[in-house]
């Protein structure tokens, strides 16, 4: 029996976890074993996908089960701080009035809030390399918005439902955008191709438009 | 070899085999929505299986070869003119400098392939050749190609032997599919009775449909929990079922996470088949347990061995 694992599709299984953190953990864990064709966290979960030509079902989630046995405890104080310079508002953060009119306090006030805590990055995803980081309790009632935006660029900062999400990559959103970061958080080319990851945490620190246009890597 | 676009078509891009094992940082596989009739067009031409060809989606291609070489068509039931005569899919084709190569629209199924030999020379990015249009990475510019673009194919060794695709190796297009599947994970937030119409509605795929995935049109499911989950992994041939109740098929460039229950996701030895839906098509869901869509998939890279001896990497 392998309890807590189920089985999603033919080739997947999934098992819940604690939180995203631990979930994470498992999925760097399961990937090392080099068993599984994706090892991929969610917000409360950890999935993996398995070759059903070499393995079974039955296989896939005895070998889930005992990697549960075996994945290390998270340690966060282990995990790499990185500091992201963050132009705030202007044409960099088209929605910071708006939040901060929503919230009810000034862009000093959010700015504040914002690059004075330690985050984590919960997990990439959706899109390639975008960063969904948790823990900016004071905007947790901050919804995304009404009417996504056809295309951000890439470095843009966005807030909804108490997180923060980076965008690494030019795409579509509907997160509301409060600045741009000149930070270049991918790089096809490099053997780590996305600056961020899972686990890592993260600072803010408010930066001028002349210092984002001076640092802008392209 | 290089070959100019003439008329690209609807969308028509550089694609080869997934980008593999990185879900986790958010990259989806992208890749040809139908490896199998890319593999059966490089086949033709003496490639690997994957090797970067293109695709062309419902409404064909036009391009000019620039230089000699070998060229194969496969996928979606189309017709194909060399120089205005009629040309078959499923064979090796020796093409000059000059040569003007037509794809026409799409009859049945949704996708053709070209395959050139040699194959198409772009950089990989992230571990594959495949154009990923959403985030611009990938095969020719991250791009769908535009006329004027010029394409390089790289150097291929000897030339090919000129082949056809044996019969019954000849994937037919059809305007209906029945595609085997698996419960998804959040298949419970059903109602009973929708979780017996997901496997009793003759679907129809919907107008929004492209490599991201596909609307399926036919029935509104009742989700008895409502509201949205916690945001978890989705897959290629995940059905998911957001509010509104029309399920969505996610293809080959879909999204790594989703918030909307997973109520099916269809066998890996039939998610080969999404890349040919089309709107209007029509879709039966055909329930197997993980034992049985096991058995089948091995049963089908047996079958398919025999012409395509890597099949096992292709679907």
């Amino acid at each position: 029996m392998s309890p807590g694992v189920t089985l999603c599709g033919d080739d997947v299984v999934s098992v819940e976890c604690e939180d995203t953190r631990s979930a994470q953990v498992l999925a760097d864990h399961l990937r090392e074993s080099g068993d599984w064709l994706e090892c991929v966290a969610g917000i409360a979960s950890c999935v993996a996908q398995f070759d059903l030509a070499v393995m079974s079902a039955e296989e896939a989630k005895q070998r889930m089960s005992s990697a549960l046995g075996d994945t290390p405890v998270a340690h966060d104080a282990e995990t790499k701080l990185i500091e992201v310079p963050v132009c705030y508002g202007g044409v960099h953060g088209p929605d910071l009035d708006d939040v901060c009119e929503f919230l009810g306090v000034s862009r000093e006030v959010f700015i504040g809030w914002h690059t004075g805590s330690e985050y984590r990055v919960d997990m990439l995803g959706f899109t390639p390399g975008f960063a969904f980081i948790g823990g900016f309790d004071q905007a947790r009632d901050v919804p995304r918005r009404s009417q996504p935006r056809v295309r951000l660029e890439s470095g843009s900062i966005g807030i909804a439902g108490g997180r923060t999400g980076i965008y690494t990559l030019p795409s579509p959103g509907g997160w509301q955008i409060v600045g741009r970061t000149p930070m270049a958080l991918f790089d096809a080319g490099a053997e780590q191709a996305f600056r961020l990851r899972a686990g890592m945490r993260v600072r803010f620190v408010a930066i001028e438009a002349t210092e984002f246009d001076e640092r802008r890597e392209e | 070899m290089t070959l100019r676009i003439l008329k690209p078509g609807l969308q028509t891009t550089v694609q080869a085999g997934p980008r593999a094992g990185l879900r986790h940082l958010g990259v989806p596989a992208s890749g040809a929505a139908d490896p199998l009739s890319l593999a059966l067009a490089n086949r033709l031409v003496g490639n690997a299986l994957l090797a970067p060809g293109i695709e062309t989606t419902l409404t064909g291609v036009r391009l000019l070869f620039e230089d000699d070489g070998f060229a194969a068509i496969t996928g979606a039931k189309a017709k194909a003119r060399l120089n205005g005569e009629r040309v078959k899919p499923h064979r090796t084709l020796a093409v000059a400098a000059g040569d003007e190569l037509e794809i026409g629209p799409a009859k049945a199924g949704a996708r053709n392939y070209l395959a050139l030999a040699g194959g198409v020379a772009v950089d990989e990015v992230l571990g594959s050749a495949s154009t990923y249009l959403p985030a611009g990475f990938g095969g020719f510019e991250g791009r769908a190609l535009r006329s004027g673009d010029v394409i390089t194919v790289g150097p291929h060794g000897k030339a090919p032997k000129m082949l056809k695709t044996p019969k019954e190796f000849r994937p037919r297009a059809s305007s209906s599919w029945a595609l085997r599947a698996c419960y998804g994970a959040e298949v419970d937030l059903l109602s009973k009775e929708s979780r017996f119409d997901l496997f009793d509605t003759n679907f129809t795929v919907g107008r929004r449909a492209d490599r991201m995935g596909l609307q399926l049109e036919g029935a509104r499911f009742q989700v008895t929990s409502g509201g949205r989950l916690a945001s978890a992994p989705v897959f290629p041939g995940t059905v998911q079922c957001p509010e509104d109740g029309t399920p969505f098929l996610l293809s080959i460039d879909a999204q790594t996470i989703g918030g909307y229950p997973r109520v099916a996701q269809i066998a890996r030895a039939d998610r080969h088949l999404i890349g040919q839906l089309r709107p209007g098509d029509h879709i039966r869901l055909l329930w197997r347990d993980a034992d049985s869509a096991r058995d089948e998939l091995i049963a089908k890279h047996e079958y398919w061995r025999e012409w395509l001896p890597g099949i096992g990497d292709v679907i």
